[in-house]
């Protein structure tokens, strides 16, 4: 296997294995934080190992707390689940679903995932800085976000690396789609898979470039002390800050979320579409409703460029476009709703088959459901105030995006591994796997319905310990902290499962599940 | 699958789609490009309108120096269209002379800069030259690029041979229109409005 390959395979495998990677560095990042707001007043194991600068003799300080939680959003969003979903299932899997040789543009395509690691390791470097690295959240919002240290910036050239990424990769799968496709695939015979990842680049392709666009405007505030972002008479501790002013913190929030809403869609689009796949291969039937299902992800991806503000209830935008918002916002779950009661009606008559990825990709549909559900109360203005913001929001996007889209990416890796290594993956790690990360997830993520509702709020490094709201919650907490090291515990089965079996030799059959799709007919 | 099939449809249209792979990701690209540069110029226009006072450009920017370029830009637009009657390896001038246009709209471009840095005028200053160095610089950047892809197109003419060439051509002055089009719009927006 060469590096540098513009093959597709290698060019996906680089994809998955590097997106992996940092779907742990994430994960670890947030047992810090989990255990923080379990024991605050505690010093952290093996604390002093994160230097005097981030946690003194082992207790963590704030600044230190707001570092690991924005680089946890930015690393588990942008470079752990969507390079997994599109640049590790899309590029391997696309061209063998559809009959195309290649990607349309192999080189391009390399391209793509150096200059995705290059932002990675821009993102990771930050860590080093003077102030560390980014500590304004994953969203970055001003003037927070312009005053803060120099780790911001090194966040803003990563977040500007992996737009120009994600353009070649979203331009190289729509080419690839539409211009590849073996002759006689008409459109509507295009597995569910490919739609999806079709529809997840017209959004990354689309949406992207606006957060491109912000992101040079908050470096231009940073480095050339302009105010875009920085309203008239900003006073930070107690000094009138030197700058000209008539800036708009506001105006970065609309162009952040006018990325980030179509992002959630580009978070669980790929996500429907491996279930979709493997459940068909698990019922031993076709997919119930397809045309209704890609109608749906084309109404959905065109939707969501237009419920972004329901972020921005709180900003004072007044009734009438709260109104407006609100309304779309409760036309997107329509489409939602129609794909995920099409893949439960697809299990409706079929013969089960209980396997690692089935049982992955069973577990999505719940697990989804609990997080589209609690979203309608964040949708509605008049509910969306008291819960902004607290860690009511935090579980409603995190089962969403763990239980919901990782699962579906593990029954994905599950699925196509002896496509891809020619191996099965052992069941029964693969059980404990399943069923460790199910029940462990759901301890971290249910208590934080509770909390939010209590009005916990989000992003204090105490857990909020100074306000009443958090009586009787410490135990919550605690929960959470052992529910999360269980969890990383648990993945331990994966890790072993993926070194144990790549050291076997290549015994699985060509077409171990009996699937009836293209990317398993025929050997290469 | 060891050395792959070439890839079909690199340059020659799909019947079904009826354009090429390389049309196809052009316009995808053109499609971002509008997406950024939209963003930008919403931005503008929001901060505009919410700001309290704000400079007319026409009084406060080199309208003469803009003027010029605009019409520097358009003729690059005009020379690059005219490599598609071209007979067979008759571009090569039109190519040449369209970039020393554009070189000539960059120098132009940097000599104003200079003009407003020796008057004090900074990014900094207000929210307004703020708008019109990020927009003219990314613009700029944009015209450096179109060079590159010039130059380029002209590197490798005769080994990727003329249909090949011909295709990039067509791409190439298209994004020239694209890149006259955004300076138009900043023409328009900032030296004029």
């Amino acid at each position: 296997m060469r590096i540098f390959s513009t093959d597709h395979k290698v060019v996906g495998l680089q994809y998955g294995w590097t997106s992996l990677t940092f779907l742990l560095l994430g994960f670890l990042l947030i047992l810090l934080i989990r255990w923080q707001l379990a024991w605050p007043a505690d010093p952290l194991p093996l604390g002093g190992l994160l230097g005097a600068g981030n946690a003194p003799g082992g207790f963590m300080l704030p600044e230190f707390y707001n570092q690991l939680g924005a680089m946890h959003g930015t690393i588990m969003v942008f470079l752990a689940v969507v390079p997994l979903a599109v640049g590790a299932f899309g590029n391997y899997l696309i061209p063998l679903m559809i009959g195309a040789p290649d990607m349309a543009f192999p080189r391009l395509n390399m391209l793509s995932y150096w200059i995705y690691l290059m932002a990675g390791l821009v993102m990771l470097a930050s860590f080093f800085l003077p102030g560390g690295a980014a500590n304004s959240g994953w969203t970055a919002y001003p003037p927070l976000s312009i005053l803060a240290t120099s780790g911001q910036t090194a966040w803003l050239v990563g977040m500007f690396l992996l737009i120009v990424s994600s353009l070649f990769a979203s331009i190289n799968i729509i080419v690839t789609i539409l211009q590849l496709r073996a002759p006689g695939m008409t459109m509507m015979t295009l597995p569910f898979f490919v739609w999806s990842q079709l529809v997840t680049s017209f959004l990354l392709l689309l949406a992207f470039p606006p957060l491109q666009a912000a992101a040079i405007l908050q470096l231009m505030d940073r480095l050339a002390g302009t105010s875009f972002f920085l309203p008239s008479g900003l006073v930070v501790s107690g000094q009138a800050l030197a700058v000209s002013g008539g800036g708009s913190p506001i105006l970065w929030q609309h162009l952040f979320w006018f990325l980030a809403h179509p992002e959630v869609y580009v978070l669980i689009l790929p996500a429907f579409g491996i279930v979709a796949e493997v459940i068909t291969t698990s019922t031993r039937k076709p997919l119930w409703g397809y045309r209704g299902m890609v109608g749906a992800a084309l109404f959905m991806g065109f939707m969501s460029f237009l419920v972004w503000a329901h972020h921005m209830f709180l900003t004072g935008m007044g009734p009438t476009m709260s109104a407006f918002f609100q309304v779309t916002t409760m036309i997107i779950s329509v489409p939602s709703v129609i794909i995920l009661s099409s893949l439960v009606l697809s299990l409706h008559g079929g013969s089960i088959r209980f396997t690692v990825p089935a049982l992955f990709a069973l577990a999505f549909l719940p697990m989804f459901g609990i997080g589209g559900l609690t979203g309608l109360p964040l949708g509605l203005a008049a509910s969306d105030i008291p819960l902004h913001d607290t860690y009511y929001v935090i579980g409603h996007f995190h089962y969403i995006v763990a239980p919901g889209t990782l699962f579906a990416l593990f029954a994905g890796i599950y699925h196509w591994f002896p496509r891809i290594s020619g191996r099965l993956l052992d069941e029964r790690l693969g059980r404990w796997h399943f069923w460790g990360s199910l029940i462990t997830m759901n301890l971290i993520f249910m208590p934080m319905f509770a909390q939010g509702l209590a009005g916990l709020n989000r992003r204090l490094f105490d857990g909020g310990r100074t306000y009443a709201a958090s009586a009787g919650f410490e135990f919550t907490y605690e929960l959470q902290a052992w529910a999360a090291v269980a969890l990383g515990l648990v993945q331990l089965f994966f890790i072993v499962n993926l070194i144990l079996t790549l050291r076997k030799p290549r015994t699985a059959p060509d077409n171990p599940w009996q699937s009836t799709t293209r990317e398993w007919q025929g050997r290469s | 699958m060891s050395g792959h099939a070439p890839i079909p449809y690199t340059t020659e249209p799909r019947a079904d789609t009826g354009v090429s792979n390389v049309t196809m990701g052009f316009w995808l690209f053109i499609a971002s490009e509008v997406m950024l540069f939209g963003a930008l110029f919403s931005s503008y226009a929001l901060l505009r309108v919410s700001a309290e006072d704000w400079p007319v450009g026409r009084e406060v920017l080199h309208l003469g120096l803009g003027s010029i370029n605009t019409m520097v830009l358009v003729w690059v637009l005009v020379l690059m269209s005219r490599t598609r009657r071209a007979r067979v390896g008759h571009y090569r001038p039109l190519v040449l002379a369209a970039s020393a246009l554009a070189l000539v709209f960059l120098a132009m471009k940097g000599f104003e800069y200079r003009t407003e840095w020796v008057e004090g005028v900074r990014p900094a200053t207000n929210t307004f030259f703020a708008m019109y160095f990020t927009l003219t610089g990314l613009h700029a950047l944009h015209v450096v690029g179109g060079l590159i892809a010039n130059m380029w197109i002209l590197a490798g003419a005769s080994s990727v041979g003329e249909a090949m060439t011909r295709g990039r051509l067509q791409a190439v002055t298209r994004y020239w229109a694209f890149v006259d089009l955004v300076w138009l719009t900043i023409f328009v927006g900032l030296y004029l409005l």
